[in-house]
């Protein structure tokens, strides 16, 4: 019994009559997948009531919808499966999953300061929630086309109706590398199902594992597996901003609305993950000694690529998107140890690095509309004479991502460490506990500013109440969980048990 | 020590005492900061009286050697993570516990903290946050010393960076915000390489251990009985966190910022305390855990302390900073730690019963070099210090006449003087004298560290003359240090003298720990 089934199962008790009417008018090939259509008809719900009236109040209820039906439809009492075999509600991406929620929820707190009052907002947020969830759960590589197409197309729209001018810019590369690794992403599908007749990741897995074990007469199946896999990690490397695909990460960031790039940085990002995830430990697990060095090495290179570019930054913004580049590097230690630890150690460093990460972006862009310009170092200065509680809650996030003992941070970075030197990469760990250490250097800058340089003007920084309840949150949460991560530790061993069994 | 009164207080404590000594300061300092800069100030220093007769209470009632496991007393552990959804997983833990060696290191933090609050009077802008990152630092200070697991000491060795940095950084002078930066990077780079260490060894524990769960206990590695290659490597390891701490020769570029931008007060716990955590290091984590590792390498320690001593010896000598030059100085002595650490891992597998007893006063004397630098040179710090505020400088050459004009000041700064260089009759002296003499029993050739004291009394006394005895310069104003200002740094001369004449109060307690060892240690 993990700690937090106590509060689940009470929601069930209490939502048992509805959950039966559901039960009885729902095809039971859509419950498992309820949670997206709802979003769905939520979000055509807003682009209606948006013609007239203000629409956030819709989406928010729901996505509160979503999560409550994610709760009381149990994939441990009923089949995960809906439609057909497309998709699976399992621990492994019902975590995920959650950190969408949690992180839509925040975004839309932090949207209601910029471009919630508009219905096409609203919409293309949450049909794109909804296709994050539906990527989450894809076992099938078509369903997870489709799902991920239906993820990311808004996201473009939404990186180009950003307030800022540059931001057509931002979502136009954007647009230009998504296509790419879309293309990309096809051809690796394409090949896959060339050689082993099937899009079923199982199915997959089980032909993979079959040609492994008896590689004489199958070398040609077994090479273009393996062109297959790069083009995989190529093209979801895209959306998660590692190497070779980072490049548009900084400058779509920094140019969205920040509540966008709130969600772009916790909750899109991480269904990348989540489906690179899936696809390595399912499909390709028996070719583990090929890609562990694969993403080995992807790691240590994006892991360098984000902290030295992180250094350079003036933007605050484009200083948070490389540290979030640098962030997926840690993550991809995590997989490439690829062990029960590691696939643990990744999910929960997706957890903490979508909290930290979602506040950090949410209270820069507070700032930067209160200020009505981008917020550079310069701007810190003296914050904490200015605005105390919101430079205390950016310390502890910055303290936080940096891997000290004062947030959740500290426990992510360390099991991700741990998780390789147990897979016996030691050197892995050193390089990324190095990298850590060079991270300070822009994490500790902001620091120095906000704390230790007098304000350039006095006058006090009113920051909006929603985004600082959204940031507090996240902040308490931090701190909550140094002092007792195995709340959510223990999920993401639970999840990483999916790919153990 | 163990008094039955005192035992039956510790013993009605609602809580295990270490638990408690690492909770109250951490509940104050949300006090503090709530309290506004006033309040502050009063609940500091209740609150640090309170640690110190806590820490006083703690050293009455505990034997040297305890009856829990490892000869410790007070164990208490927490599980802070595990890694697994079964019960036999990998577990992340905070184990507490204090033996002879800790509790010395409990009480001089304790009571340097103590004489750095009271001597926080200058602190006067936002002063609620200072001390509120004051009571943080003395939870995360005491935690090292009590830590008996590895995660659960890294915890804490990294907590005290943060308000370390910020009180250098904030409250510092101009410059301050490199030399904190500095500071961070540095200590954090060490604790890094220390970090991989640690995984590396409970890593390697799984193949020692009698069902290969992989453990994060001290009390458990060290009883295992690891590979020494394995060993080796972890030492090396240690070398680079405690090393920067410490710290020794190529590591040790941080310090002199640090110490001489800081605040006062900074200066003095950072002196005072956090050099020890690195002495404290070398000994728990090497002598104490890995005792054949340090053996191997104790010729390369011994070379590099006497190098560093002699080093940061002429470095001092060159300094026209008065803090700088006592900044120098602790280098200096910290480089006496060393060597007795040193000198102690090389005798202490050797039979012949003199080396033996000579390793056994080296580190007595490391333990006690510790202690006795910790206090002498807050107050050295705090009258550097003090100079700024009475002659409005801290520029050597620019200070004259100390002597006719600011008497007071120039006596405390007198007697810190003398006992740092090492005059009999205080505790820097039977300090230098223990390490030197079970030194150069085990390697004649470390008697070179005696140049060291030659120059540091060189310079001290080079000091003086310039700043307080000779003629006042009338075109200078410098006047006398205030009461309230010199409250701290008399108080600290009160066991800086005490020890020099009855050092067995604080050898007592170390002894038994230090003769365990010897022997092998109790599981």
């Amino acid at each position: 019994m993990l700690q937090l089934d106590m509060i689940a199962e009470l929601l069930r008790s209490i939502f048992s009559p509805v959950r039966d009417l559901i039960l009885t008018y729902i095809p039971n090939e859509w419950i498992m997948s309820l949670p997206a259509i709802t979003l769905v008809i939520f979000g055509l719900l807003a682009l209606v009531v948006g013609l007239k009236y203000n629409p956030l109040g819709v989406s928010f209820i729901g996505v509160i919808l979503a999560s409550l039906e994610m709760i009381i439809f149990d994939p441990g009492t009923m089949s995960g499966y809906s439609f057909g075999n497309l998709f699976l509600r399992d621990a492994f991406s019902d975590f995920f999953i959650y950190i969408v929620l949690i992180v839509a929820f925040l975004v839309l707190m932090s949207s209601s300061l910029w471009g919630g009052d508009k219905g096409t907002y609203n919409f293309l947020l949450l049909v794109s929630f909804a296709g994050a969830l539906w990527v989450i759960m894809a076992t099938d590589l078509v369903a997870l086309f489709v799902a991920w197409e239906l993820m990311s197309t808004p996201t473009y729209i939404l990186v180009a109706l950003s307030p800022r001018r540059e931001a057509i810019d931002g979502a136009t590369k954007y647009f230009v590398i998504g296509l790419l690794a879309t293309v990309l992403m096809l051809l690796g599908i394409a090949l896959t199902l060339g050689v082993t007749g099937t899009t079923d990741l199982h199915a997959i897995g089980s032909y993979i594992t079959g040609i492994w074990t008896t590689p004489s007469g199958g070398e040609s199946a077994a090479y273009t597996l393996l062109l297959a896999m790069v083009l995989f990690v190529v093209s979801f490397g895209f959306k998660v901003g590692i190497f070779p695909g980072w490049q548009w990460v900084p400058h779509a960031y920094a140019s969205a609305d920040g509540s966008v790039t709130a969600y772009l940085a916790g909750g899109s990002k991480k269904t990348g993950v989540s489906a690179l995830m899936r696809i390595l430990m399912i499909g390709f697990f028996a070719a583990k000694t090929e890609w562990a060095p694969l993403i080995a090495g992807v790691a240590i290179l994006t892991m360098i690529i984000g902290n030295v570019l992180a250094l350079a930054q003036k933007d605050i913004m484009k200083m948070l998107a490389y540290s979030s580049i640098a962030m997926m590097g840690y993550l991809f230690i995590g997989i490439a140890a690829g062990n029960e630890i590691g696939m643990a150690s990744a999910v929960f460093f997706a957890f903490a690095h979508a909290i930290m990460k979602t506040a950090a972006f949410i209270l820069i862009w507070a700032m930067s509309l209160k200020l009505a310009k981008r917020i550079t170092y310069d701007d810190l200065t003296g914050l904490s004479k200015r605005a105390p509680v919101a430079s205390a809650m950016f310390a502890i996030l910055m303290l936080s991502l940096a891997g000290l003992p004062v947030g959740v941070g500290f426990w992510s970075k360390l099991v991700v460490f741990q998780s390789a030197i147990i897979a016996d990469m030691w050197w892995l760990a050193l390089i990324g506990l190095l990298n850590s250490v060079f991270s300070l250097g822009y994490y500790l800058r902001v620091l120095k500013y906000s704390y230790m340089l007098d304000p350039l003007e006095d006058e006090k920084l009113q920051l909006p109440r929603a985004s600082m309840v959204a940031v507090g949150i996240c902040v308490a949460a931090t701190i909550l969980l140094l002092v007792v991560p195995n709340i959510i530790l223990d999920y993401a061993f639970q999840a990483a048990m999916v790919f153990f069994p | 020590m163990q008094l039955d009164f005192v035992l039956n207080l510790l013993n009605s404590l609602p809580l295990n005492i270490l638990v408690l000594m690492l909770v109250i300061p951490l509940g104050g300092a949300v006090l503090a900061y709530l309290l506004g800069d006033k309040g502050a100030r009063v609940i500091t220093l209740v609150i640090t009286t309170l640690e110190l007769s806590l820490s006083l209470l703690l050293i009455l009632g505990t034997p040297s050697i305890g009856t829990d496991p490892g000869g410790m007393s007070h164990t208490w552990s927490y599980v802070l993570a595990r890694l697994g959804t079964t019960t036999d997983s990998p577990v992340f833990q905070i184990i507490l516990g204090v033996d002879g060696i800790s509790l010395v290191m409990v009480l001089l933090s304790n009571l340097v903290v103590w004489i750095a609050a009271i001597g926080s009077n200058h602190i006067k802008k936002s002063g609620n946050v200072y001390y509120a990152l004051f009571l943080l630092l003395q939870t995360g200070l005491l935690g090292v010393f009590v830590s008996l697991d590895l995660i659960g000491f890294f915890i804490f060795w990294e907590l005290v960076l943060v308000p370390m940095f910020f009180i250098i950084g904030k409250w510092g002078e101009e410059g301050s915000r490199h030399a904190s930066v500095k500071f961070f990077i540095y200590t954090h780079l060490g604790s890094a390489v220390m970090l991989v260490g640690f995984f590396y060894l409970y890593f390697m524990s799984a193949n020692f251990t009698v069902d290969h769960v992989p453990t994060f206990s001290m009390i458990a590695l060290r009883d295992i009985g690891l590979d020494p290659i394995i060993q080796i490597g972890f030492a090396l390891a240690i070398f680079m966190g405690a090393g920067v701490k410490l710290p020794v020769f190529p590591l040790h570029n941080w310090l002199p910022w640090a110490h001489v931008k800081a605040p006062t007060p900074g200066s003095v716990i950072l002196a005072g305390i956090l050099l020890k955590m690195g002495g404290y290091a070398f000994i728990r984590l090497g002598l104490w855990m890995v005792p054949e590792a340090m053996a191997r390498l104790a010729i390369p320690f011994a070379l590099v302390a006497v190098f560093t001593c002699i080093y940061a010896a002429f470095t001092a000598m060159a300094q026209t900073d008065m803090k700088s030059l006592v900044a120098y100085t602790s280098i200096n002595h910290m480089a006496w730690v060393l060597l007795g650490v040193a000198a102690y891992a090389a005798g202490y597998n050797s039979t012949d019963p003199a080396i033996q007893a000579a390793a056994n006063l080296a580190i007595q004397g490391s333990i006690f070099m510790m202690f006795s630098h910790g206090t002498i040179i807050s107050v050295m710090f705090i009258v550097a210090g003090q100079l700024k505020y009475s002659a409005g400088t801290r520029e050597i050459p620019d200070v004259k006449g100390l002597m006719n004009k600011a008497p007071r000041l120039a006596g405390v700064m007198i007697i810190a003087s003398l006992a740092a260089f090492g005059l009999p009759g205080f505790s820097g002296f039977i300090a230098e004298a223990l390490v030197i003499f079970g030194a150069i029993v085990i390697y004649p050739l470390s008697a070179l560290i005696a140049f060291g004291i030659f120059l540091t009394v060189g310079y001290m006394l080079w000091m003086l003359n310039r700043i307080v005895f000779s003629d006042p310069d009338p075109e200078k104003e410098v006047s006398e240090a205030s009461w309230s200002d010199l409250i701290a740094p008399i108080l600290m001369l009160i066991p800086v003298i005490l020890l020099g004449i009855w050092p067995d109060l604080v050898l007592s307690i170390v002894q038994p720990v230090v003769e365990l060892m010897l022997t092998g240690g109790i599981p």
